[in-house]
């Protein structure tokens, strides 16, 4: 094979690879731009706020009706845990895994007739120091 | 938008003496420096949990201790003669590259971090927040949650990269705003993803240093730089912007590969490499066993078998280049048993049988590996086209590549294979997660082809450059100092 046949091929095989890794990392990042549309557009923007201000609300609410440093038992309903109140509590209150020796008892508390998870959501206005987390009420009692 | 930018320049001030140091006056300084302040605020976390006091305290003090050290090591350099086999320094034109390339990476970054605002903190990704809260808590805090069963939930084994650089956060800001705990993940992300893609830049550095490829080679290298970025969080998607720490580890675990198994031996590289290898350790426990493989690999191509000299002592250089960078995150792995603290992975019986595990593993890791055919395929052209091409430029063997890829997918695959819990749902909820890094890495080999391809494709060189001797030996390290020889890259 002479050189410049051999060049030749050689800058064709260059080019085709050159040309199958930019359709792999283009079809790649296509794929990202989709994704980012959709989770930049108002409706979702406004979704993803919902729950974090009504998570941020139940983190306050914690604050506002347990006494920091209490030892809290988290109720879990039938088949839903509720892990994320165990989370939100620390470092204001330790959430303890036997009822027998926590001080409180603490209870996420769906709308009337709806499940806990998903967190609902409703319209209500946040009120974290009634435990009113738009649609979540913190219920926390005394043992 | 404004506390994460103050946050970003409070994590990279700390590093940027230690970035330069490691990097040399690169322009990839921009995203190394909050890398490392990043491990210092990790290792300061460990300190916390091992020897007490609070988060800013240690890392405060972990910052000038680490600042020290390198301003007495410049100093100590200074006074010394070059050393004999320093790299030459970069010539203008590909310095003006790499400030390009910087640009340009975070022009790219900025596509998906556009999503940012979007992300949840309610997910199943609050247990990192906690993590972040107990740190903030201090010593006594972090200790009894950790120990305490009524996380058990939460992952309290999980390492504290994230977390303390979320700690800090807090402590900076308050925590009137959780959502910067999610804010600062994704921040350490970028610029994780900015030193993979100055690694694509740097491999394009050397193969136009051999080849004289003209500016269009260049353009390719940017532009390819650019868009590994855009894949990171491409193939993470939302868990990428929604506070997981999957696409981190993943992200620093590729920044190791590329510069410790990819690029020349040099010690920058080498440096850069074990920053990167130590942050993937100290993310997660993926990151930690993924972190182990690739820094056993280093220490093979650095102190390759082939090299002459008494066997015990090249047993000892390999040792100390597997537990130099590996000792922060085995020190928390450590610390975590001493603790009594155990993931939740291999706790009850599995109720399925290890070969029907196997093939529920097999099967959920294939559905996100789709690049694997394409990384083959790339990989089997570039082998028979650009093989002298990379030898030429000092690249390292690609085998190197693979052999980490595979190492890590192994090894979860093992994880899912004798772990207990129910194989179905834990596929379900963390298999797209666990093969971030397998999918990047691929994706970041047909990238590094595509450089070394565009370079061959316009370069003066001549077509059979493998009639020239490999260089490979003026890439040898420093910390090489046995009698001096080309050696397997």
């Amino acid at each position: 094979m002479s050189g410049r046949s051999e060049r030749a091929g050689r800058r064709i095989g260059c080019a085709a690879i050159v040309a199958a890794a930019g359709v792999g990392l283009g079809l790649s990042v296509h794929h990202d731009v989709q994704f980012t549309g959709s989770v930049t557009t108002a409706k979702f923007i406004a979704g993803a706020n919902a729950q974090e201000r009504q998570a941020e609300c139940v983190f306050e609410a914690i604050r506002l009706k347990v006494p920091e440093g209490a030892t809290v038992y988290v109720n879990d309903p039938p088949g839903q845990p509720a892990d994320h109140l165990v989370e939100w509590s620390t470092p204001w209150a330790v959430p303890e895994d036997d009822i027998a020796d926590a001080q409180y008892r603490l209870t996420l508390v769906p709308p009337h007739g709806q499940r806990l998870l998903p967190f609902p959501l409703t319209r209500a206005a946040p009120d974290p120091a009634k435990g009113q987390c738009e649609g979540l009420t913190l219920e926390v009692r005394r043992l | 938008m404004r506390a994460v930018v103050v946050l970003a320049a409070g994590l990279a001030l700390p590093g940027v003496l230690p970035a330069l140091a490691a990097a040399g006056w690169s322009a990839m300084v921009v995203y190394l420096a909050p890398v490392i302040g990043t491990v210092m605020a990790a290792v300061a976390a460990e300190i916390e949990l091992g020897l007490g006091g609070s988060l800013v305290p240690d890392y405060l003090a972990v910052a000038a201790t680490v600042n020290i050290a390198v301003i007495a090591w410049w100093v100590t350099a200074r006074r010394g003669a070059r050393p004999r086999n320093a790299q030459a320094p970069r010539t203008r034109g590909a310095w003006a590259w790499s400030v390009l390339a910087v640009a340009v990476v975070a022009g790219c970054l900025a596509v998906p971090l556009s999503a940012l605002r979007g992300a949840l903190l309610t997910g199943d990704v609050s247990f990192w927040t906690t993590h972040a809260l107990m740190i903030y808590g201090g010593h006594h805090e972090l200790l009894t949650s950790l120990q305490n069963p009524a996380y058990v939930v939460s992952n309290p084994d999980y390492p504290p990269l994230v977390p303390a650089a979320s700690a800090l956060a807090f402590k900076f800001y308050g925590l009137g705003n959780l959502h910067l705990g999610v804010d600062m993940t994704v921040l350490v992300t970028a610029c994780a993803l900015g030193v993979v893609a100055m690694g694509i830049v740097a491999v394009s550095d050397v193969a136009a240093a051999g080849s004289g490829a003209r500016w269009p080679a260049r353009v390719v290298a940017v532009a390819a730089a650019g868009v590994i970025g855009v894949v990171g969080f491409a193939v993470s998607g939302v868990y990428a912007v929604g506070g997981y720490t999957d696409l981190v580890w993943a992200a620093f675990a590729v920044g190791a590969v590329i510069w410790g198994l990819v690029l020349p031996r040099s010690p920058r590289a080498l440096a850069v490499a074990w920053i990167c290898a130590a942050a993937a350790s100290l993310t997660k426990n993926e990151g930690l066993t993924t972190a182990l493989i690739i820094i056993a690999a280093i220490a093979l191509r650095y102190r390759p078998f082939s090299l002459p000299g008494p066997m015990a002592r090249r047993w000892a250089e390999r040792a100390v280049l597997v537990l130099l960078p590996a000792l922060p995150g085995l020190a928390w792995a450590g610390m975590m048993r001493l603790i009594g603290v155990h993931d939740a992975f291999f706790t009850t019986g599995s109720p399925e049988t290890r070969l029907t595990r196997a093939g529920a593993t097999v099967l959920g890791m294939a559905r996100y590996l789709h690049v694997a055919p394409l990384a083959l395929a790339v990989l089997l052209a570039g082998c028979w086209f650009l093989r002298a091409d990379r030898q030429r430029a000092g690249l390292a063997n690609p085998v190197w590549l693979w052999i980490c890829c595979l190492g890590s997918l192994a090894v979860i695959s093992g994880t899912y294979v004798f772990g207990d819990l129910e194989i179905h749902g834990w596929l379900l909820h963390s298999v797209n997660r666990t093969t971030i890094f397998a999918q990047v890495v691929l994706y970041t080999e047909i990238a590094v082809w595509m450089v070394i391809a565009a370079e061959g494709a316009f370069s003066r060189a001549p077509a059979r450059a493998d009639r020239e001797p490999p260089p490979a030996s003026e890439h040898l390290p420093e910390v090489l100092d046995g009698p001096r020889q080309p050696l397997p890259q």
